[in-house]
């Protein structure tokens, strides 16, 4: 947002291309580098820059895949804080806890400065010259198919970047992966609507059933979805929108739905089915498929109360449009494809598709479109580094050996590789097994143009830009790493482009009439582009959802008794931390888990009737058995979760990372089997079972919450109506 | 100034709002958190670190109750839940409560500090005054919603609390308080500061929207409203006497209706009479189901 108006030619100036550095870094003589930047000489700022007064510039927020804009506030150099950028479709001038948390991985104390090479046990401080020498000269006699290169969700130039990159050398090993991607649901979607996100109007609902699917708090556009939600509570039409929430543990979602309903871990797909068949409105295939799921049946496998059933078959035939949602806690089994595909099916049943389910807008260059992340390449390349078949591995934006389920011995595997190269902005799990460890700029000293899995209204590319200068001298960003790898393979395709940012320029230039700048001159395009951070595409090109739907040939087994391992383990993912990279966030670590309060910790949560048979209190240490591993951590008592299952947050109990992270908690991971969805071959993250016992430890929990009950000193506090007893119609 | 001097003349030095000789104008900032919206996602806390140079003070004095969150997210379950002959479940999720500085009219914490280090300013808020706080921490004793943070440590140069890099997100608006000094909620006062200079220097008031708490600004559900009560046209004002919640009041009028109000406002701890500047919109959940 650049109120003041000002003279445009000067950003790039002050982004330090095309003149000095000095509105950003303050005095010439100094830096921010070495801390004495209090005394600014102002003579030659740009018009715009006063002193005391933050100038606001757009960027991309980097925490997740959601693709929120932001816009960084800078003060004498420095990014102080980041606030959503309220011309963003996805987050209009929102932001989450963990997007907030985003300058605390800029100025965060545990960074890599310096490319480090393994000498023995020992990272060797070497120049950025000797690594991309020692890249060259270990590629130089291996073949592309010896090369393998792991990375996170990457989109936008730097994907294209990196998908040549691989191209030069014939390498088709690219591997994305994401511990706790939404793949099995995107797969079932393609099926069921034919495409793999569509766009969800959970405003325009007026009744929300969501088989755990955390739209609130972690899932796949959890800001976008909270302002819908307000919305939808709101109401349509003056009709307050109702969220019924499935699951076996409570999510944050769960804690804010009307009715939250637990369900026996895994039987959601016949949960599913049951409701399509006491809405007895379905016909063809599907009263077909559904006609065995009656009542009594479906309660006896999910353990849910026929009225239930019977009550929310009623509040959706009566309140349309509904919409149902399938989320990680359906996704997690060996079976989770078929109980996506049955939940999804519900919404065929219900005619909510086309009406909340909608073809999502998609930006029209294939090219740069998400390359979407899951856990079955991480097996993928877990069996060929298994096979010996990899020698050089790249690993990018990923932390494999602190998230590859326990079961699949990834830490192994990966010392098979010869040469493993890692680009990191911490010394993670990770880097701490590489021969080379790269350092990389912050995401907010860093170029880049991400186009969002997600997408809000319209088809958007998101801009990021540096908010201030390097803090470090010896980091480099990721393009600008990629660009000179490649120009090892291939320099005269590129050495027209002198740095990452450059090759930016020209790529976006080179499309700008299909990016809105039309009849521009190249400058005002660029700044214009620089000063909004999102490039909104018109028109662009939507693929129609199925209205009909898909294959109705569903086999739901019944949940399964182990007499040894009695219990259902849920890996919970944490608002925050996620699947760990945010653990050395000191504001994430102190920021109380939304449902328990506890911070700096690992818990395992457990129903107060399962404690009480098992003698189990608040603070016992209790040892959690898989048959692939154990973990210990402190007990809690928690009524928000099914009887047979226990639940262990993720993202905690890392060996390394960095001050905030190590030596706090445990890591389930490390316990996950791994068992694979049978259709998308997908990390079966639910499917893991284990055994309780207590050690005889005991610890106080570290914790926010209140007194139970919602007074104190027999006064109201927190205040809760029925629809019944209040009048929302005239509300402001 | 002695004891005895104080004592003798304590109804000019004790002045709460509202008082009909001294009125609020222009300002008079209030809150409204519409509870039904809230989420409890916790993104107004993490924001108001990042605005306010808190302390992450760490696990262990964390378990010592020496947290310093100016805006906390209370939880509330129903009692009868997970409890022997109670109910298994709680099929109605959770209650969460974003809590911080009522900033009340009439102060319990103002009265009782011995060196004025708090009181209410002109435009209803209640400000601390670092620089004259000795630490005596009866406000914080006095306080009903328990919303005030003393520091038992200094924090500017206790480990890892601000290491080297960290020191540079500091908001330089902001003071970073020292030991021995209580801190609360301000409302964001260096952003209201900004707000009301600009709108002096170009002769208006400050328009409704134009300046943000930054709990308000992150939330993600908008539950946060903030703005001047004064200005009838502004949100908050409007939510205030939509709920047929009165300032001055230490009961409602609508509370007497037979049968309950059908609306959602209300304040907390009203009947202690400390008349505090947020109001709270009741959660509402679904009779159908």
């Amino acid at each position: 947002m650049m109120e003041n108006g000002f003279n445009r030619r000067d950003f790039l100036k002050v982004l330090g291309w095309g003149g000095t550095a000095v509105a950003l870094s303050g005095c010439g003589n100094t830096s921010v580098e070495d801390g004495r930047e209090t005394v600014n000489s102002y003579v030659e700022a740009a018009d715009y820059v006063i002193p005391g007064i933050g100038v606001y510039f757009n960027s991309t927020c980097a925490q997740c895949d959601a693709g929120c804009s932001i816009m960084g506030k800078v003060r004498e150099g420095r990014v102080l804080k980041l606030e959503g950028n309220p011309d963003s479709a996805i987050n209009r001038g929102k932001t989450c806890g963990l997007g907030q948390a985003g300058v605390q991985h800029h100025y965060n104390p545990d960074r890599v400065r310096e490319p480090l090479q393994r000498k023995g046990e020992i990272g060797v401080t070497i120049t950025w010259e000797k690594a991309y020498e020692l890249i060259a000269e270990k590629l130089k006699d291996v073949s592309g198919e010896e090369i393998a290169f792991l990375s996170g969700g990457v989109s936008g130039h730097l994907k294209v970047l990196l998908d040549n990159y691989l191209a030069s050398f014939g390498c088709r090993n690219h591997f994305v992966y994401e511990a706790l991607a939404p793949a099995v649901v995107r797969a079932a979607n393609k099926k069921s609507y034919g495409v793999e996100m569509p766009r969800y109007n959970i405003n325009k609902a007026k009744v929300v059933l969501s088989f755990g699917a955390d739209f609130l708090g972690a899932w796949v556009s959890p800001v976008h979805f909270s302002q819908q939600y307000a919305q939808f509570r709101k109401g349509v039409d003056g009709e307050r929108g109702v969220l019924i929430q499935i699951e076996p543990k409570m999510t944050l979602t769960g804690a804010n739905a009307d009715r939250w309903i637990p369900v026996r871990p895994g039987t959601e797909g016949v949960l599913a089915l049951g409701i399509i068949n006491a809405l007895g409105t379905a016909g063809g295939d599907i009263a077909a498929l559904v006609k065995d799921y009656d009542k009594v049946r479906v309660s006896k496998e999910t353990g849910v109360p026929p009225g239930h059933i019977d009550k929310i078959a009623a509040l959706l035939k009566l309140r349309s449009p509904s919409l149902v949602l399938a989320g990680s806690a359906a996704e997690g089994y060996a079976h989770g494809s078929q109980n996506a595909a049955a939940i999804n099916l519900l919404n065929h049943v219900l005619g909510n598709v086309g009406k909340t389910v909608e073809a999502a807008a998609e930006v029209p260059f294939p090219q740069m479109a998400p390359a979407r992340g899951n856990t079955a390449a991480l097996k993928a390349l877990n069996d060929g580094l298994a096979a010996g078949k990899y020698k050089v591995l790249f690993n990018y934006a990923a932390n494999p050996i602190f998230t590859a389920p326990g079961g699949m011995k990834f830490k192994d595997n990966w010392a098979k590789a010869d040469f493993k190269v890692v680009f990191a902005h911490y010394m993670d799990e990770t880097a701490l097994q590489a021969d080379l460890v790269l350092p990389l700029d912050s995401a907010l000293e860093d170029w880049g143009t991400h186009v969002p899995e997600y997408m809000a209204d319209g088809a958007q590319i998101n801009i990021q830009q540096p908010l201030m200068e390097r803090l470090h001298a010896n980091t480099r960003g990721m393009g600008d790493i990629l660009l000179a790898l490649i120009k090892q393979r291939r320099p005269e395709d590129y050495k027209s482009y002198e740095d990452y940012y450059g090759y930016l320029r020209a790529a976006m230039l080179q499309n700008k009439a299909a990016l809105g700048g039309g009849g521009m001159d190249d400058d005002t395009f660029w700044s214009e582009t620089l000063s909004k951070g999102i490039v909104k595409l018109a028109g662009a090109a939507t693929t129609a959802v199925h209205s009909k739907a898909g294959a109705t040939d569903l086999t739901l087994p019944a949940a399964t008794q182990d007499a040894q391992y009695p219990l259902q383990l849920i890996p919970a993912v944490n608002v925050s931390l996620r699947d760990g990279r945010h653990a050395n966030l000191p504001w994430l670590q102190e920021s109380p888990d939304p449902l328990t309060t506890i911070v700096w910790d690992s818990w395992v949560e457990i129903h107060p009737k399962k404690a009480l048979e098992m003698d189990i209190t608040e603070g016992d240490i209790i040892e959690v058995t898989s048959r692939t591993g154990s973990v210990k951590a402190q007990a809690y008592l928690f009524p928000g979760i099914h009887p047979d299952a226990i639940s262990i947050p993720l993202g905690q109990g890392h060996e390394a990372l960095g001050r905030y992270a190590k030596g706090y908690g445990v890591n389930p991971f490390q316990i996950l089997d791994a068992v694979f969805d049978k259709e998308t071959g997908e990390l079966a993250m639910h499917e893991t079972r284990v055994k309780i016992s207590k050690t005889g430890q005991r610890v106080i929990v570290v914790k926010d919450e209140s007194a139970a009950g919602a007074k104190q000193i027999r006064k109201k506090i927190a205040g809760r109506m029925s629809t019944d007893n209040v009048d929302l119609s005239k509300e402001v | 100034m002695s004891v005895n001097n104080l004592l003798e003349n304590w109804a000019q030095f004790r002045h709460f709002h509202p008082v009909d000789d001294k009125p609020h104008d222009p300002y008079k900032w209030a809150m409204s958190i519409d509870l039904d919206a809230c989420s409890g996602c916790n993104a107004c806390s993490v924001a108001c670190y990042a605005e306010n140079n808190i302390p992450v003070v760490g696990k262990e004095k964390y378990a010592h109750g020496q947290a310093m969150h100016w805006i906390r997210i209370e939880h509330y379950w129903d009692e009868d839940i997970g409890v022997p002959g109670g109910r298994e479940f709680p099929e109605q999720g959770a209650q969460f409560l974003p809590m911080m500085c009522q900033q009340c009219e009439a102060a319990p914490c103002e009265t009782v500090c011995p060196v004025g280090a708090t009181n209410h300013t002109a435009d209803g808020l209640n400000s601390q005054i670092y620089n004259r706080c000795i630490g005596s921490r009866y406000c914080s004793a006095n306080c009903p919603y328990k919303v005030r943070y003393f520091n038992w440590y200094d924090y500017p140069t206790t480990d890892n609390v601000w290491p080297e890099t960290m020191t540079r997100q500091l908001n330089p608006d902001v003071t970073v308080r020292s030991k021995g000094v209580m801190e609360k909620c301000t409302f964001c006062v260096q952003r209201l500061n900004a707000a009301m200079s600009t709108a002096r220097s170009e002769g208006r008031k400050v328009h409704d929207g134009e300046v943000q708490t930054a709990c308000q600004q992150a939330c993600p559900t908008n539950a946060i409203s903030f703005g001047n009560l004064v200005d009838p046209e502004s949100r908050v004002a409007k939510q205030w006497a939509r709920q047929q919640v009165e300032l001055t009041k230490d009961k409602q009028t609508k509370d007497a209706e037979p049968g309950g109000s059908r609306l959602r406002g209300y304040r907390i701890l009203e009947e202690l009479r400390p008349y505090p500047s947020v109001m709270y919109l009741e959660r509402v959940r679904e009779s159908a189901v």
